[in-house]
Parts: structure tokens; C-alpha cells; sequence
């Protein structure tokens, strides 16, 4: 039983953590707000040149052949400084999507061996349309797509689909309802095997989510920290007030806490993925309570300027509510924990915490979940 | 203890639902349920000519003295009128600051001649309002303000200067209540003065502030060298604090009555949306939707329970310091359930460049009711020193 990263895992993230750092600032943040794509094109090469769009791709399709663990690491990065490009939905569900078949014996497998070799290199790009997403996000600047048909897996080629833009109360998201018409062409999987992409996919967007959220919320945090330490009332820094500071402490608990349950679905989601739905769960809805804690005492320790368009902490606000609603809501994660919990067959008790099959219950667990 | 209305009160009620049925459409059907909270600043020529329309069917500022214009109407009339102001989908009243805060303010505390001179406008719907208390260094500490008030003996005019924030619907107002310092050396609730500014004069710039929302119903207000003229300071110069004290226990007063029915519009939309994408079916909403009823029905009867034994010169008694820190916190969680009613569509917007709709707006907006007018957690410290009585917190 081992919670820590290695000294490796947490090199490489302090090195990607650096390059936000230095690239994405609230500033150029809001640049891409006005920008034709919303992205910024030289940021997405770089992210591409350090293999983090091939993180979780197989070393023989180019890819770095890492884990879910090494990922939700940076994911955090990512969110800390609310990274518009969508490098964490893209390479942690579009991504590994591709590389699952690319493992398979599925007849598509070759297809995706190449698509894949293309995305490591940063020639290409491959976004994911969700059945439990009503929308993509930046899908006009990825060349493919991953869409359902069904239980159907299909690789769409951007170009071929019609991309109904929406305006997101997130002005760094672009997210679009995607309509097309699948084909034999682009079928890549489907039945049982299409059934079981989707649900890792659900699984690894989820766990990217929570991941992102936590970054994000920690950025709050810490804006929230320096903003009352400067400002002052009744002579002193407002943080000097208990009702204030204690506000900011149920934060930071609830933020630590989170950690290791993600640490934990990423385990689950890298060893055992067909038994990853709960761990999944519990580590989205842990991620989601102390980030919407986070965001609401983060803005209540701002004061009325924590309201204005003008104050920054609204980049990191919004992304925190509108991402919350993706890759299943609150209620869709609480159901199905709910689900597993009240199974027949789970095995319950202290001894099977970590038990080696994951979880208990695992086939009777269906992918739709509370769906 | 009587919880039923009497024949007398549902004659009031026929009376004000009969009215409003036939003078709220027409050319005031595009302000139908417009003009709440995030959407104060829209259509505010509409809503100001609306508010001459009350007045000349005599529903505006009911609740005053008959020799003011008021009605006199009882707690029970005021509780029917604004329930059947908000069946009926009336807008956000324009004329809400003038009404409920100047006016009562200017009758317990103004002279004559103010009362001559300012209530007449705004029981027309003439004349709007709005509040000049907040500035940079002094929101949670408002006995802090810094703006300055100087005395001219030549022309008899006050000269103000300094800077006001956060100042709801200043570019709709034609006056500003402002407190400011009379005595240029003093220091916390000393030493200011409560006065009464024209808006349309040169030594007044507004510049709005963009909100959250992407909308501007709040403003800074810049007062440079402004003048007032000497019968237009509230009580003595020294006064201020008391004056600006009790004007803010009015707002704890009747107007939540109004405040309560629009929430409960907002409610009912939400309900009428979970029923409509089935989020209704999630067990998780369901509670919660029955917990936001049961929520707004304690503030119902809470305000009815205080408004019942209000004093005769409108003090109110402790159970009114709980209210804004139950009501925001609860407006709050209302906002949050919307969204999650909405689920994913939460997020997208109706339009560009940031068109929210009723319910986003609403969500946004309550964001920021646990910090305006007093933060929750400065009522957290009211309700411990003042209605507990326990010790003070260091200040300063």
C-alpha cells in the first residue's frame, strides 16, 4: 500500500506545471476569449512536443505508454491554470478511446494505430462525443471524432459532421452539438465491445474532470488567501476574521480529502477498468463538493468584487461550474454508487477497501448507470 | 393569533387582482416579469411610466400615512398586494428604493419641508432613488467612508466629494441618499451626515461596473466638489449614522414580502422545468425542491410572525437581524438547484455575446446575496453580538 508518487511522476508534472505556468495567464486567457478558435495554436504544439497528448497511448503507437495515475496529476495543472485548450477531454477520453482499439483485435485496430501515431506527433487531434454529453467542447479544432451510435463506436472525420456552435456561460469553452450520420466506414466498434469503450471513456472523463476540478479549486484557493490578506476592514486584513479564515480552512479539507480519492479511481481506472465505476464516482462527486465549496467561499471572501466581470477569479469560476455538469452531473455519480452499494452482491466491510478485484459487483454494474 | 385573512382583506385582494388584470398589459405586457434581481437595469423607461400607473390607480407607496398619500394599508392589505402583484407577473418596481427606504427614512427622520418636497415625487413614480453608502474602503466596515462633506456659508451649499460603489441603478436615479463625513477629523459612526444628492450635475460621474452576469446594474459613483444644497442634509450633520441606520432597518422590513413572491415565481419556474426534463424523476431534486418550499415558507411566516409586532415607529425586533442571512443563504441554494435542474444545459447560453436566461441569471445573480447588504458573515457577527449579546470582536 503505497499513496505517494514517485519522484519520476512528480518531475515530469512540476516541468508541465512550469510551462502553464509561463504560458496560460488570466490575461491570455481572456485574449482567446475574443479569438477566432479560442485556442492559442503554438501552446497546443508545445503540450504536443512534451507527449502529453499521447500520455496514455502504448509506446508502440508513439505514445509515452504512461498511466491514469501519471495523468491526473498534470490534469490538475491544467485546471490550477484553467487551461482552455482541451488537452485533459481530449487525451484522457478521446485518446485512450483510440488506443484501446488500437489494442484490440478489433478489424479497426490498424486504422487507429496510425491516427494514433499522427496525434503523438501533434499532426492530428481527436475529441470525444460523449453520449452522456449533450455537447463537445472545441470539437471544430480536432480532426477527428469519437461519436455513438448505439453501443457503436465511430471515428467521424470533423470535416464530414455539422458542428451546431453554442455559446457557453464558460467564455473558454466552445462546445457545439455535433450532427452526422453514421456509416459503415466509420463504424470502429460496436456491441459489447462499443458498450465497454464508452463506459471506460465515461470512467476516464469523469476522473479528468475531477482532476481538473481540484486544480482549479486550489486556484481559487489561493487567490482567495491573497485577496484577504490585502484587503483590509476595521483596520486589519479581513483574513485576520475568523468568520473569513475558517471559511477558506473548510476549503482546504475538503480539497485534501478529494486528493487521495482520485489517486484512488486512477488506480482502479488503470488496473481494473471494468470494476472502476464507483471508485470513478465517488472520486467525481468528492471533486465536485470541495470544488463548488471552493468557488462559493472563494467569491464570498472576494466580496462584491468577486462579481465583477473585471476580477479574474470568474475564469476560474466558471470553468468549475460549467465542467462540473460534464461527464455525468452530481446526482448521475451519487446513483450509481447508490447502485453498487445496494447490490445484492457487493462485498462490503473494512477487508475489501482495497480488495484487489477493485470493487465488488462488478458485471451486474450496468454502463448506463443511472443514465 | 390569527392566521386567516379576513372578508374585509380578500375585497382588498378582489380590488388589487382586478386592477392589475386590466392595466398590466397592452403596452406594458413587454415588462411582464421583468426587472428582477439581474435584470433590475431593463427596460427602465417602461417600468417607470408602469409606477405612474400604479400611482394613479393609488397603488404605490400603500403602506405610507394617508397624509403622505399612503393608504395605511395594513400588514395583512401589504401581504395581499404583493402576492397579487407577483401572480400577476409584475415587474421589479423602479421605484422599490424611493419607496421603501426614502420615504419611511424621510418620515421618521426628515423635516417638513423634505417630506414636502421629495415624498409627493416619489408617490407619483416621478422621482427614483438610489443608495450611496459602500466605497472602496468601506463595505463590511461602512462606518469607514471617506467621501467628505464640506460646508460652503457663501452659497449654503454642501460640497461632497469622494467615490460610492457598487451603486444599484445610478444611471436611472435622479437622486443619490449619500453618507459622508461632515467633520473632516473624525473617525468611525462620528461626524457624518446623511444627504440627499441631485445625480444630474456636473460634479456627479457614473461609471457602471460589469458584472459576473455580463450585465451592469451596479455602478461607481464619483462625487467631485457635488453639490447639496443646505435644506437637503437629513437631521444634523453628525446624524448621519443613525439616519443610515435606520433606513437599513426599514429594508429588513415589508419589502421582503415582495422579495418572497418573486422567489416564489422563480421556484415554481424551476419546479415546472424538472417536470417538464425529468429531472423531477431524481430523487436527489425531488428533496431538494421540497426543502426550497419548505425554506420559503419559514421566511413567509417568519416576516408575517415579525411584521405582526412591528413597532408603531417601524424598529424592529431582533428575529429581524436572522433574515438576510436565511434568506441569502437560501436564494443561494435555489440558484445552485436551478442549475442542477437544468443539468448539462446549465451552461448554454441563449445567445451572444451573454445572454443568460431567467433562471442562468438568477443563478449568477444570487451568487452575490450573501455579500450585498452586509455579508453573511457580518450577520453572523450582528446576530452573535447583538441579538446574543455576546462579546464583541477586536475591531480595528
Amino acid at each position: 500500500m503505497n499513496f505517494t508518487y514517485s519522484e519520476d511522476q512528480l518531475t515530469y508534472r512540476d516541468t508541465v506545471a512550469a510551462l502553464l505556468s509561463c504560458e496560460v495567464t488570466a490575461d491570455s486567457i481572456r485574449a482567446r476569449w475574443t479569438s477566432a478558435q479560442g485556442i492559442d495554436a503554438n501552446l497546443t504544439q508545445q503540450l504536443a512536443d512534451m507527449g502529453l497528448n499521447a500520455l496514455l497511448v502504448p509506446e508502440s503507437c508513439g505514445g509515452l505508454g504512461l498511466s491514469e495515475l501519471d495523468f491526473i496529476l498534470l490534469a490538475q495543472e491544467c485546471g490550477r491554470v484553467a487551461l482552455p485548450e482541451p488537452l485533459v477531454e481530449n487525451a484522457m477520453a478521446a485518446t485512450a478511446m483510440l488506443s484501446e482499439v488500437a489494442s484490440s483485435d478489433l478489424a479497426a485496430a490498424n486504422q487507429c494505430q496510425d491516427t494514433l501515431k499522427q496525434i503523438a506527433t501533434g499532426n492530428a487531434s481527436v475529441a470525444c462525443g460523449h453520449w452522456i454529453n449533450p455537447y463537445v467542447n472545441m470539437a471544430d479544432t480536432s480532426h477527428w471524432l469519437l461519436l455513438p451510435h448505439g453501443d457503436e463506436v465511430h471515428l467521424v472525420s470533423t470535416q464530414t459532421v455539422d458542428l451546431i456552435a453554442q455559446r457557453s456561460s464558460d467564455p473558454s469553452r466552445r462546445i457545439s452539438k455535433v450532427n452526422w450520420q453514421p456509416s459503415r466506414g466509420t463504424k470502429i466498434a460496436g456491441g459489447q465491445q462499443g458498450a465497454e469503450l464508452w463506459r471506460s471513456a465515461l470512467n476516464r472523463g469523469a476522473l479528468g474532470v475531477a482532476a481538473q476540478l481540484i486544480g482549479l479549486a486550489e486556484s481559487i484557493l489561493r487567490r482567495a488567501v491573497v485577496f484577504t490578506t490585502d484587503r483590509e476592514q476595521f483596520g486589519r486584513p479581513v483574513g485576520a476574521n475568523q468568520a473569513v479564515k475558517h471559511l477558506l480552512a473548510d476549503c482546504a479539507v475538503s480539497l485534501e480529502f478529494a486528493k487521495p480519492v482520485i489517486a484512488r479511481a486512477a488506480y482502479a481506472v488503470a488496473n481494473s477498468p471494468t470494476r472502476a465505476d464507483w471508485a470513478v464516482s465517488h472520486a467525481k462527486v468528492a471533486a465536485s463538493y470541495a470544488a463548488l465549496l471552493t468557488v462559493r467561499h472563494g467569491m464570498q471572501v472576494h466580496g462584491a468584487m468577486g462579481y465583477t466581470w473585471e476580477c479574474d477569479l470568474q475564469i476560474w469560476m466558471k470553468r468549475c461550474w460549467a465542467i462540473d455538469k460534464t461527464w455525468g452531473d452530481v446526482g448521475f455519480h451519487k446513483n450509481r454508487i447508490h447502485e453498487w452499494l445496494l447490490n445484492p452482491n457487493a462485498l462490503m466491510g473494512a477487508e475489501h477497501t482495497f480488495d484487489k478485484s477493485g470493487s465488488p459487483s462488478d458485471e451486474s454494474n450496468s454502463q448506463q448507470g443511472a443514465g | 393569533m390569527k392566521l386567516d385573512f379576513s372578508p374585509k382583506d380578500e375585497l382588498f385582494r378582489q380590488e388589487i387582482a382586478s386592477w392589475l388584470a386590466s392595466n398590466l398589459c397592452g403596452e406594458f405586457d413587454v415588462i411582464r416579469g421583468r426587472g428582477g434581481p439581474g435584470d433590475q437595469h431593463m427596460f427602465i423607461d417602461e417600468r417607470k411610466a408602469w409606477e405612474q400607473k400604479l400611482y394613479q390607480g393609488g397603488w404605490t407607496c400603500i403602506g405610507w400615512p394617508p397624509e403622505y398619500g399612503g393608504r395605511d394599508a395594513s400588514i395583512e392589505e401589504q401581504v395581499i398586494f404583493n402576492e397579487e402583484y407577483a401572480r400577476a407577473q409584475g415587474p421589479g418596481r423602479a421605484g422599490h428604493i424611493g419607496e421603501t427606504l426614502v420615504g419611511p427614512t424621510l418620515i421618521a427622520f426628515g423635516n417638513q419641508d423634505q417630506k414636502d418636497r421629495y415624498l409627493p415625487e416619489i408617490l407619483r413614480g416621478e422621482a427614483f432613488w438610489c443608495q450611496g453608502y459602500s466605497e472602496p474602503g468601506a463595505g463590511s466596515d461602512l462606518a469607514n467612508v471617506k467621501t467628505g462633506a464640506q460646508f460652503d456659508d457663501a452659497t449654503q451649499q454642501w460640497f461632497i466629494s469622494g467615490q460610492k460603489v457598487w451603486t444599484s441603478l445610478a444611471r436611472e436615479s435622479d437622486y443619490c441618499f449619500v453618507i459622508a463625513r461632515t467633520d473632516a477629523k473624525s473617525v468611525g459612526h462620528h461626524g457624518l451626515g446623511f444627504f440627499l444628492v441631485p445625480i444630474d450635475q456636473t460634479g456627479v460621474t457614473i461609471r457602471p461596473i460589469e458584472q459576473l452576469t455580463g450585465t451592469s446594474e451596479f455602478n461607481e459613483v464619483f462625487f467631485d466638489d457635488a453639490q447639496c444644497s443646505v435644506e437637503d442634509i437629513v437631521g444634523e450633520p453628525g446624524d448621519g449614522w443613525k439616519v443610515a441606520m435606520g433606513l437599513l432597518g426599514f429594508e429588513r422590513g415589508i419589502s421582503t414580502l415582495g422579495q418572497q413572491m418573486l422567489f416564489q415565481n422563480e421556484l415554481d419556474e424551476i419546479i415546472t422545468l424538472a417536470k417538464t426534463n425529468g429531472s423531477a424523476k431524481n430523487p436527489q431534486i425531488r428533496q431538494r425542491i421540497a426543502e426550497a418550499h419548505i425554506g420559503l415558507r419559514i421566511m413567509r411566516f417568519n416576516s408575517m410572525r415579525v411584521l405582526s409586532s412591528e413597532g408603531a415607529d417601524g424598529s424592529l425586533q431582533k428575529e429581524s437581524m436572522i433574515y438576510k442571512l436565511y434568506w441569502s443563504s437560501w436564494h443561494r441554494n435555489l440558484g445552485k438547484l436551478a442549475m442542477d435542474v437544468m443539468g448539462a444545459e446549465s451552461e448554454v447560453l441563449k445567445g451572444g455575446p451573454y445572454q443568460l436566461n431567467r433562471l442562468q441569471s438568477m443563478y449568477l445573480f444570487s451568487r452575490a446575496d450573501t455579500i450585498y447588504g452586509g455579508t453573511n458573515q457580518i450577520q453572523r457577527n450582528l446576530i452573535a453580538e447583538r441579538a446574543l449579546g455576546m462579546p464583541r470582536e477586536p475591531r480595528g
